[in-house]
């Protein structure tokens, strides 16, 4: 059985890069969702195995989003996407139940890597650019 | 095809583009309020992404640029640093920098924008130093020759689309009619004028349906909230998945749709999926499975609601029909499975009341129908009892024309929209039979009902008389036509040709007679009817013998 995965990032392009990625990897991309209201609604909804979260969107942080998420799903694989600069909030973001963090620009294998490593629940890795 | 590198890039400079449009005008925003807060949240969100975005794609400039635009404004958010002094034209200048390097991307010739003394500012403003600031004169100089740069989007209203559609339909229909006359004068600068004209006129109904066209994922992305509502009402688990968000379609066709949809998917979780303890029971996953998924066939866009729950019940279905006398009891065991689920879109059909837990489809499905039947659409059902049920909606991408075939009957030229059209055939009388006064035809191993259709057409409000096979001379071209898994033929006097029309609404009072769907105008300036396939294919249920 494929793995689902919900993209949430508030950029088309990321979102378009990601989804290109994780499907020619054979997961199965349930759905997109550009801000963090979408976000918790598709979450609810698409119960996916697996979520990559941008921790900066425009409603809320990707902070409150993963909080939103874990009231309701404590198992869903969450992997939080950043740029360099916001290690603070990624590193709140890992103290909160996150299970891992990209660091973008992030390669395709690293993205793989770091996504397959969440689904086998390994804990957390990172990818400096 | 472009390839996949290419398509990121139209991405990014779009995107990019667009950042920073919102740039400027939030930085405005934030000069002449230094405590507005979410002017600041933007910028330092659209900063970061245009940050990540610039080092995909190896736009170093960029990146380094909005790296350190993002950190001030970071610093800004946090009360580090305030938006005022010396550092308020540095971030300007870094917004109107980041814009020249942006466009500078597609313009490989022109000298790109040297950020250098634009980054060393920057990073003395993130270490608290003061930048450097150039003469007063430089500054001036710039502004005064500064271009003004308009967005590249534009937003119009549906309503402006739409005259310029039927305005577009206009001049096809002239235009179809211009060619035809320029074949008949045979004069050959005003034929060359009229094939060029032809092309044009092609091209700009492709760009105006072109424009209309809109992500199925606008309307997609509205579901999460309706699956979730429905399914804590009905106390269902589901599992929603959302494909093809990316397919396009036209604007008025995803609105008219958008109620058949939101239907279809209550339905699904309402009536198709069983609870948590049914499943269990069932030996399936407690979380029904519910996929919404849009993909293109052709020239059509398929958009398919798909659950895995309990299935319809066809020999249920059957029976219903007999009870409501749409069928005879002897008529409807000859009738094969799509047959019978057709009956779920009669109007009025309804499983719901005494059937609720054994299957329970059908409430208010002629509605939908209804709906995809305006569009020259189909709907069609699929289902296995016990492991899920499939609507399928086939929709046109556009309103504007549709593929028809063009017959003659009594010396009238008629339509047909390709969508409802099967096959065509020509048969001699003896391939054909009489069963119950009804014509028959047997095609492909399937038994399909023939009818004249001068007779359908001009009987009034009476039934049909018995087919008669004496009456068959000589070839018969028959057109098979398709309306809700129903198959019937309609024998016509002549084929003549495949052709695009543009279908126009009768004007009044002809638009009581709901045979036909509308008109069409022919290059040779005849007025040719449209068939509706369901009023005809109802018309001939009711009458036949």
């Amino acid at each position: 059985m494929k793995n689902r995965i919900l993209i949430v990032d508030d950029s088309f392009y990321m979102r378009t890069m990601l989804k290109n990625m994780l499907s020619d990897a054979g997961y199965e991309v349930v759905g997109e969702a550009a801000n963090g209201q979408q976000a918790l609604e598709m979450a609810s909804a698409t119960r996916p195995d697996l979520i990559t979260l941008d921790v900066i969107l425009p409603d809320n942080t990707g902070l409150d989003v993963l909080k939103g998420i874990r009231q309701e799903q404590p198992d869903v694989k969450v992997v939080m996407c950043s740029a360099v600069g916001q290690e603070v909030i990624v590193n709140e973001a890992l103290e909160s139940g996150a299970t891992a963090y990209i660091v973008k620009p992030f390669s395709e294998e690293k993205v793989l890597e770091i996504v397959g490593g969440a689904l086998q629940n390994q804990g957390t890795d990172s990818s400096e650019a | 095809m472009k390839s996949r590198e290419e398509e990121y890039r139209e991405i990014f400079m779009a995107e990019a583009l667009e950042y920073y449009d919102a740039m400027s005008r939030h930085i405005s925003e934030l000069e002449k309020d230094p405590g507005d807060e979410k002017a600041l949240h933007e910028l330092f969100r659209l900063m970061h992404n245009l940050k990540a975005n610039a080092r995909a794609m190896g736009f170093n400039a960029i990146g380094e640029v909005a790296h350190r635009m993002e950190t001030i404004f970071g610093l800004i958010r946090s009360k580090e640093r305030t938006f005022s002094g010396s550092m308020v034209p540095v971030l300007f200048d870094g917004i109107d920098t980041i814009g020249s390097l942006i466009r500078g991307l597609d313009q490989e010739d022109e000298i790109t924008t040297d950020p250098e003394q634009l980054l060393e500012n920057l990073d003395l403003l993130v270490q608290g130093e003061e930048p450097i600031l150039e003469g007063e004169d430089k500054n001036a100089d710039e502004d005064a020759t500064r271009k003004l740069e308009l967005s590249d989007l534009v937003y119009i209203q549906i309503k402006k689309l739409d005259h310029l559609l039927n305005l577009v339909g206009e001049l096809i229909i002239d235009r179809d009619r211009i060619l035809t006359l320029s074949q008949e004068i045979g004069n050959p600068a005003l034929q060359a004028a009229a094939s060029h004209l032809f092309r044009i006129a092609d091209d700009l109904q492709y760009s105006v349906m072109d424009a209309r066209l809109v992500n199925v994922g606008s309307l997609f992305n509205k579901f999460p909230r309706v699956v979730r509502d429905v399914a804590v009402a009905e106390k269902k688990e589901v599992e929603l998945t959302i494909n093809g968000q990316d397919i396009q379609i036209d604007r008025n066709i995803l609105q008219i749709i958008t109620d058949a949809l939101l239907h279809l998917v209550r339905n699904a979780i309402g009536h198709g999926l069983e609870t948590p303890e049914e499943r269990q029971r069932a030996g399936k996953p407690e979380r029904g499975s519910l996929t919404l998924s849009a993909q293109t066939e052709r020239d059509d866009v398929l958009i398919q609601v798909i659950d895995d729950g309990k299935g319809i019940d066809v020999e249920q279905v059957r029976r219903k029909a007999v009870e409501r006398g749409l069928v005879s009891a002897e008529a409807s065991r000859t009738l094969d499975t799509n047959a019978v689920r057709a009956f779920l879109f009669e109007p009025g059909f309804s499983m719901a009341k005494e059937v609720t837990d054994i299957s329970g489809r059908g409430v208010g499905l002629d509605v939908v129908k209804l709906a995809i039947d305006s569009l020259g659409g189909q709907l069609r059902v699929d289902s296995i009892l016990g492991q899920g049920t499939t609507f399928t909606l086939v929709l046109p991408t556009s309103i504007a024309v549709k593929g028809a075939l063009l017959f003659e009957l009594e010396e009238r030229s008629y339509a047909i929209p390709l969508m409802h059209t099967d096959s065509v055939v020509s048969l001699q009388p003896k391939q054909l039979h009489v069963v119950g006064g009804i014509l028959m035809a047997r095609l492909l191993g399937e038994n399909i009902p023939v009818v004249d259709l001068r007779k359908l057409l001009h009987n009034g409000d009476s039934p049909l008389a018995p087919a008669l096979k004496a009456e068959l001379v000589g070839r018969q071209d028959i057109i098979i036509v398709n309306y809700n898994n129903r198959k019937l033929g309609l024998i016509v006097d002549r084929f003549l040709r495949q052709q695009d029309i543009v279908i126009k609404p009768m004007s009044k009072p002809l638009d009581m007679i709901d045979l036909f769907g509308g008109v069409t105008l022919l290059g040779s300036g005849q007025v040719c009817l449209v068939i509706d396939v369901p009023a005809l294919t109802r018309l001939f249920l009711a009458r036949r013998p």
